[in-house]
């Protein structure tokens, strides 16, 4: 049984439909990329699956449990951990104190402490900015505070929503790296990207979604090979 | 009778191709619109004083308004209700004149506040303020108030200018409202959509404050005792002060208000604040000037709420301070909310509903209550502001676009604005701020 | 001038006094606005409630002689907290029933439903103390009345005399301890951490694993309970109360807000204090300087607006807030 299961999932904006049926599935310990063009619909499936959208139609299965009907603070206990697209840190709270909101599910006594920890382990610049506010990050910093808070609660699954936007190229290769490394520890991920090249560099599979649909699917290789991917994503021919 | 013996006749004398014609297009919607208008008819005259009465007519009205008959019978139709029928009915029974006069104001006055809140998208809750402002300003200079500090009028007018001095009065109390709406307006246009709110709901309070307490150093306003009595206008030397003709004012004031809202909503005006209403930010782009947009909607909804401030006071006979309370400024929100905000039929039928309910059906159950002697504590009349209140609520909650709802707004809004599947999250739109 | 210069300590008592009040209604506020920027009209009748729970509670005491036989603190205590809880629940309630079905409506919407809840409770506490009571002024049974006199001392040649009612006392120290605890609780605790994490951004908090609407809720429970507590102290200190104490109260409490910097709570009671104070010394001294002509007591609920105008006008982030401007 795979971890996450998407099956015919369907998203609308008012009258707009954005998924028109959407299948996908993700293994334990895997890292599997959905790629696509602006506007494809892969934010608007992570959104789906942690809860803050709902679906019309369609299921959504964490570990063979339903979740498809639950808010998102119920699919956040479930273990799904979502980095929201442009990072989304809380700008007025203290570094330590974005983490302990990543730490909110967790009711251990030492969960907050330990999580902290790890993170400063993983993200040794977080320690200098422990006390100052998540706001005045710069743009790389705040990308590695938002993962570490998502890794505070230690979820089953890390869904990143284009990590790499907007950074630059030496920052781009950093969160890569650090994608591959917390993979190798166990994390299972699934990832948004537009810079389809290093998805795929790094992810196991991979799906390309297009206008709201699966348009292909495979070994990441595979799709690194394809020439229409080629073409359409990767700006080669 | 003479009223019904009248329509008939005039019926009757109409052209025989006429009725040819009006008997192929709609026949149902002829023979339905011409029962109801003879029934209701029937029924205003014989029972004047009747609260039911009142309702059907405008009920009647109503119903015409939407039948699918010529225009011109429909012109006719109505006229005769409102000219002929409620006319007649009130020299039967002077409290149908009185009871139409101040449902023609509050109509008048929720139409212009459509076109700040409705069309404007600017939550004023202090919309009184200038209702009071062109009250006072026709109070003092058609009382003896005007003499206590203005040595001209001592001498010459002591007891005020009234008869044709209402006609040069009026442009007056439009211009005092709306530079009032300017000078509150001029401040806060820039404020977001709640703040505004609060400002104005606070110059209501202030209106109110000044009206009760400038009566010192200089007797202004008379204080909290307010001014008494009010001249009575003229028109061709006839006194227009009984209700009975004040009605035939009233009448004409909301008909020019109600077609002056329907020009200003089609109008660039109208259009530019449409777009501003749904997003200021896309109609700042396409070169909409805001700030002055919002000023005009301001300044000119104040001023029909400052010329209805006068034919109130003359209408009341006195003024004073406590008329002019906040929970007018609601009451008339409620009437608009209750029709449906941006909708000029809607905000008429709104502002007639509450103005029944408040004049007519809740008196009338008290009365009754008081009969059958239950405690003064279920006076229903008192309920006013919990009734005001409810409806509001309800209608937010569950009729966000009144009982008869604005057309223009459906057309491309909705598809798009439709709600979205955001169970916690999501910051709202920008809508109407 | 001699003269007003000696009566300024005893009016700046007075409007350090009602500037608690002002403080602790606007702490209700400006934590409904910093969640859901969306201002709560209902909160002055949840503030005017709490005053018609704590007479009710005080007419209990006496009733039952027990406000004389009790420490005047436990029946303080008593007091400030059935109309906490009362309040608070009100709060709750409000939210349920007439904010939630409108969460992102246009921002007009809930703010319409706000207002006729406001006037909804305002009427409905009409009428039940009217059925109850029969009647809505209520003269509140005496705690604190005494006057604590300090001085006489020797000021330029004259002896100066300070009188502070026991009254007011009583409503700078609950109000400081309600004041820190609030920013203890929101700075330090889990629930106040969340809290603001939902008044920075909401959906993100959510992602965390925060149930917003029952944070929302807490707000709405915490804001009512303080404008509770506000209205019991309000109620044993001026000692009449009637359905309609809430409405100008509540304009001048967010008004304070706002002068602080709206979503602040710091600035909420900064803002209360120097409203109360600004205006106490209007009132005292417009009289006097305009020779007369104009009563400063008459004009007393101007100056609010008028800071209010200003403050938007000049500063609209307030004294301590950050920029809350149209999003462009």
């Amino acid at each position: 049984m795979a971890l996450l299961e998407l099956e015919n999932v369907q998203t609308s904006y008012g009258a707009i439909r954005a998924l028109k049926g959407i299948s996908l599935t993700v293994e334990q310990g895997e890292i599997v990329t959905l790629i696509g063009s602006n506007g494809a619909g892969k934010s608007t499936t992570l959104k789906t699956i942690s809860g803050l959208l709902r679906p019309s139609a369609g299921e959504i299965r964490l570990g063979g449990q339903r979740i498809d009907q639950l808010p998102p603070h119920r699919v956040t206990e479930l273990g799904i951990g979502h980095v929201p697209e442009g990072r989304r840190i809380f700008p007025r709270l203290t570094v330590a104190e974005n983490l302990e909101m990543g730490a909110y599910t967790l009711s251990e006594k030492n969960a907050v402490a330990d999580g902290i920890e790890r993170s400063f382990k993983l993200f040794p610049r977080l320690r200098e900015r422990a006390k100052q506010l998540g706001g005045t990050l710069s743009g790389g910093e705040q990308q590695m505070l938002a993962m570490a808070r998502t890794l505070m609660m230690k979820p089953k699954i890390l869904m990143m929503d284009e990590p790499s936007m907007g950074l630059a190229p030496i920052l781009v290769e950093q969160i890569f790296e650090i994608i591959a490394q917390l993979n190798q520890t166990g994390v299972t991920i699934l990832l948004v990207e537009q810079n389809a090249l290093k998805a795929l560099d790094v992810a196991h599979r991979g799906y390309v979604i297009q206008t709201g649909e699966i348009a292909l699917d495979g070994p990441a290789a595979a799709l690194r090979a394809d020439p229409s991917v080629r073409l359409a994503y990767l700006g080669e021919i | 009778m003479n009223a019904i013996k009248k329509g008939l006749k005039s019926a009757l004398s109409w052209p025989a191709h006429r009725f040819a014609q009006l008997l192929t297009a709609e026949r149902t919607a002829l023979v339905t619109a011409l029962l109801v208008t003879v029934l209701a008819s029937a029924y205003q005259v014989a029972a004047p004083a009747s609260g039911l009465a009142i309702l059907c007519t405008l009920g009647a009205a109503l119903a015409l308004s939407y039948a699918g008959i010529k225009p011109w019978l429909r012109v006719v139709l109505m006229t005769f209700l409102l000219l002929g029928v409620l006319p007649y009915a009130g020299t039967l029974n002077p409290g149908v004149s009185s009871l139409m006069i101040q449902m023609f104001i509050y109509i008048a006055l929720a139409l212009g506040l459509n076109l700040v809140v409705g069309f404007a998208g600017l939550l004023d809750l202090g919309y009184i303020a200038f209702f009071a402002g062109g009250a006072y300003v026709y109070s003092i200079f058609a009382s003896s108030q005007a003499a206590k500090f203005l040595p001209w009028f001592a001498a010459n007018a002591p007891q005020g200018l009234g008869g044709w001095w209402f006609w040069a009065a009026l442009p007056l109390a439009l211009l005092v409202a709306a530079f009032m709406g300017i000078a509150l307006g001029l401040p806060v246009m820039r404020m977001r959509g709640d703040y505004l709110a609060i400002v104005t709901l606070g110059f209501g309070e202030v209106i109110q404050v000044i009206a009760r307490n400038l009566d010192t150093p200089i007797n202004i306003t008379g204080g909290a005792p307010g001014i008494a009595p009010i001249q009575a206008p003229t028109l061709f030397g006839m006194d227009m002060g009984q209700p009975t003709s004040l009605y035939y004012i009233g009448l004409v004031f909301v008909v020019l208000t109600a077609i002056a809202m329907y020009r200003i909503e089609h109008s660039r005006v109208g259009r530019a604040l449409a777009a501003m209403r749904e997003d200021d930010i896309a109609a700042r782009a396409m070169g909409v000037p805001l700030v002055k947009m919002k000023l005009l909607a301001f300044a000119t909804g104040a001023s029909f709420s400052g010329g209805m401030g006068m034919l109130f006071a003359v209408k009341q006979h006195f003024i004073n301070p406590d008329t002019f309370g906040f929970m007018e400024s609601i009451g008339i929100l409620a009437m608009i909310i209750l029709g449906g905000l941006g909708s000029i039929r809607g905000v008429i039928v709104g502002a007639a509903a509450v103005t029944l309910l408040r004049f007519q059906f809740l008196p009338d159950l008290s009365a009754l209550s008081a009969n059958w002697g239950l405690p003064s504590a279920i006076d229903l009349t008192k309920y006013q502001p919990l009734i005001f209140g409810l409806i509001l609520i309800v209608m937010m909650i569950y009729r966000q676009d009144g009982l008869i709802p604005a057309t223009r707004r459906k057309e491309n809004i909705a598809a798009l604005e439709g709600p979205l599947p955001v169970p916690a999250g999501g910051t709202g739109t920008s809508v109407a701020k | 001038m001699e003269e007003g210069l000696r009566i300024l300590p005893q009016i700046l008592i007075s409007g350090l006094v009602i500037g608690f009040l002002y403080a602790v209604v606007a702490l209700g506020y400006t934590m409904v606005y910093g969640v859901l920027e969306f201002i709560n009209f209902a909160h002055s009748e949840i503030f005017m409630f709490g005053a018609f729970i704590g007479f009710e509670v005080l007419m209990f005491l006496q009733k039952t002689s027990l406000l004389t036989t009790l420490p005047m603190v436990i029946s303080l205590i008593l007091t400030m907290l059935a109309a906490m809880i009362f309040s608070g629940a009100l709060g709750w309630t409000v939210e349920r029933l007439a904010y939630r079905p409108l969460r992102g409506a246009p921002r007009l919407v809930p703010l319409i439903s706000a207002i006729g809840v406001s006037f909804f409770l305002q009427d409905a506490a009409r009428i039940i103390w009217e059925a109850l009571r029969g009647n809505w002024q209520l003269a509140v049974p005496p705690l604190y009345t005494g006057v604590l006199t300090m001085g006489p001392w020797q000021v330029a040649g004259a002896p100066l005399q300070l009188q502070v009612p026991y009254g007011a006392i009583v409503i700078m120290v609950s109000g400081l301890i309600m004041m820190f605890s609030l920013i203890w609780f929101v700075n330090k605790t889990k629930v106040g951490k969340a809290m603001r994490a939902v008044a920075q951004d909401r959906s993100t908090a959510a992602l965390m694993g925060v149930n917003v609407d029952r944070i929302i809720s807490t707000t709405f429970v915490i804001g009512g309970a303080l404008g509770g507590a506000a209205g019991s102290l309000f109620a044993i200190r001026y000692t009449s109360i009637t359905p309609y104490i809430g409405f100008i109260l509540g304009v001048k409490a967010f008004t304070a807000a706002v002068f602080g910097g709206i979503g602040n709570l710091a600035g909420a009671v900064i803002g209360g204090l120097l409203l109360g104070i600004f205006e106490a010394l209007g009132t005292a001294y417009l009289g006097p300087l305009t020779h007369g002509a104009l009563k400063g007591p008459e004009y007393k609920d101007i100056f609010a607006f008028l800071i209010l105008i200003l403050v938007l006008v000049f500063k609209p982030a307030g004294l301590l807030g950050r920029t809350v401007g149209e999003k462009v």
